[in-house]
């Protein structure tokens, strides 16, 4: 199961990113007199109501949506380690400071961080800027996750056994952090990354489906899953449905990448 | 791990410096979510405003005065204290896109949400649970294969599209509510159900003999009730996150429509209200989770 969810997960991932030479149009280029056409030569997929190719539009949405998820992954992983670097600190208030912390970022839920975000930016904000600003948020706000399984798995290391043997055989910390601990915090960090994508590239689309996420005309899987609240255009352009069997897809293969299901909850 | 062991490891959660702490950090955490929903209205656009440099009756030394006055009066520390008193009694302000005290908002649509949001939850737990038992207890691939695809993909499905699809076919919202929480509470409380299924204590009542139906409530559901209790709460954490974007987008009129609708009118008393509220209700549910987690 891993290797065709490999193949198909770089697949996807290549058609992303060769979007400007695959797509036969601009994402944004609108064909006026074209608006809402069935699939015919030039349109294989048809245009939405503004005129625009659908799939050169899924090939863009496909390159936002693949590369930025795993960039907010990132940074939620690299602010994890960060702050809980600090739970080696001896000090009970650092230690309180951080699950405290740990918690208020745990208690927000992070669609209403969004909500809060969206109300605050002008109706014309640049797309370009919403799309940072979208996956930036997503990746600060979830370093609560693994900042809680790598703090659990520094503290449990201050007791380990082997760490007291480093430290009777008199090496520095420094030595003991890059060459002992730092491996087994890498392979934790691995773990963390390949659970957070899916759980991202998910929240995208629940917020670009509410067009709370990119915004137009940038496309991305959460604003061209926007046509699904007409049931009419559906039907009448089944390949309105593409971009989230795309989801779909990507996400089952991201899920049997997925290392452990328990830690995703 | 025995069933004793269980207990004393839940027991020893609930030692007093543990439960102090936990306390404080639920406490410090709805301080914390206060001062930043204060924040938001403190500074939000047109809050500075002052309708007395538009007063001819008033000379610019009074106006000078009352905006100095007005300056210290709002200062974000003595603005924050005002308004957690007065959150406290139930007064988050009047809804700028409403036209209505925030109070009187809440209370006409929280009957509403919370309508979806129990009987989701519940439903939530109760396939999430069944596949996950079904999918471990009886030890056939092909029940174990089935359930792990049906979770694998109702979780590859947005919450939101998953809603849709319930509201133009017009089937319950809760149960969609049920399909989106079903994947996380199925992951979860197999790897739970696994535990205890593989515990050498399960294995000696199983060569003693015991029934099938002794040995899952002794050896698996008693000793797990705590681990799934705190699944519980996560469930009723991670439903109500799915409101917004279901209530959202099916036109129900609960407090997940009034946060979106909120945010569409750049309402910020009412953004700033649900902000606390709900930083309240996951603190509250995620420090009984880790009491019996």
């Amino acid at each position: 199961m891993t290797r065709p969810a490999t193949i198909l997960l770089a697949l996807v991932v290549v058609l992303g990113l060769a979007a400007p030479w695959l797509a036969p149009n601009p994402y944004d280029h609108q064909f006026r007199d074209m608006a809402s056409a069935s699939p015919q030569p030039g349109f294989p997929m048809g245009t939405d109501d503004l005129g625009r190719d659908r799939l050169s539009r899924l090939l863009y949405a496909t390159r936002v949506s693949v590369l930025l998820a795993p960039s907010a992954a990132t940074i939620s992983v690299l602010l994890a380690l960060l702050f809980s670097a600090l739970a080696a600190l001896p000090s009970r208030l650092v230690a309180w400071t951080l699950s405290l912390a740990n918690g208020i970022f745990l208690s927000l839920p992070w669609i209403f961080l969004f909500i809060i975000l969206r109300s605050k930016l002008s109706l014309n904000t640049d797309p370009l800027v919403s799309v940072t600003l979208t996956f930036a948020l997503m990746g600060v706000a979830g370093w609560a996750i693994p900042g809680r399984a790598f703090t659990a798995s520094i503290v449990e290391m201050k007791d380990a056994g082997w760490l007291l043997q480093a430290r009777a055989a008199g090496l520095r910390p420094w030595r003991i952090a890059t060459a002992h601990a730092w491996p087994h915090l890498w392979s934790l960090a691995l773990v963390q990354f390949r659970i957070l994508i899916p759980a991202y590239v998910l929240s995208e689309a629940s917020l670009g489906l509410l067009g709370l996420g990119v915004a137009d005309p940038m496309p991305s899987w959460g604003n061209l899953l926007r046509d699904l609240q007409h049931p009419d255009v559906v039907q009448a352009n089944p390949w309105t449905l593409a971009p989230l069997a795309l989801l779909v897809l990507v996400m089952i293969c991201l899920e049997s990448l997925t290392p452990s299901r328990k830690a995703a909850l | 791990m025995t069933p004793v062991g269980r207990e004393s490891t839940f027991a020893s959660r609930l030692a007093p410096g543990r439960l102090a702490l936990g306390f404080l950090t639920f406490i410090a955490t709805i301080l914390i979510g206060g001062f930043a929903a204060a924040a938001l209205v403190r500074y939000s656009p047109g809050f500075d405003v002052d309708e007395d440099v538009l007063n001819p009756h008033l000379s610019p030394a009074t106006i000078a005065a009352r905006h100095a006055q007005r300056e210290v009066e709002n200062g974000l520390p003595r603005f924050y204290l005002r308004y957690l008193a007065r959150a406290a009694h139930g007064d988050f302000g009047k809804s700028e896109a409403f036209n209505l005290p925030v109070s009187e908002l809440l209370r006409h649509r929280a009957s509403i949400s919370a309508g979806l949001l129990v009987r989701g939850t519940l439903g939530g737990l109760a396939l999430g649970s069944l596949l996950a038992w079904l999918s471990v207890w009886p030890r056939r691939l092909t029940l174990e294969l089935s359930a792990v695809a049906t979770s694998g993909l109702l979780l590859a499905i947005p919450p939101a599209v998953l809603a849709l699809f319930f509201f133009f076919r017009e089937w319950p919202l809760w149960l969609a509510v049920a399909l989106a929480l079903l994947p996380r509470v199925f992951g979860t409380a197999r790897s739970i159900l696994e535990d205890f299924y593989s515990s050498p204590a399960l294995l000696a009542a199983r060569a003693r003999g015991l029934g099938s139906a002794r040995l899952a409530i002794t050896y698996v559901l008693g000793p797990a009730a705590p681990q799934l209790a705190a699944l519980a709460g996560v469930a009723v954490v991670l439903a109500f996150g799915s409101l917004i974007p279901i209530e959202g987008l099916c036109d129900v009129p609960g407090i997940g429509q009034l946060a979106l609708k909120g945010a569409l009118a750049r309402d910020l008393p009412l953004l700033s209200a649900l902000g606390l509220i709900i930083t309240s209700l996951v603190a509250g549910v995620q420090w009984m989770g880790d009491l019996t987690r």
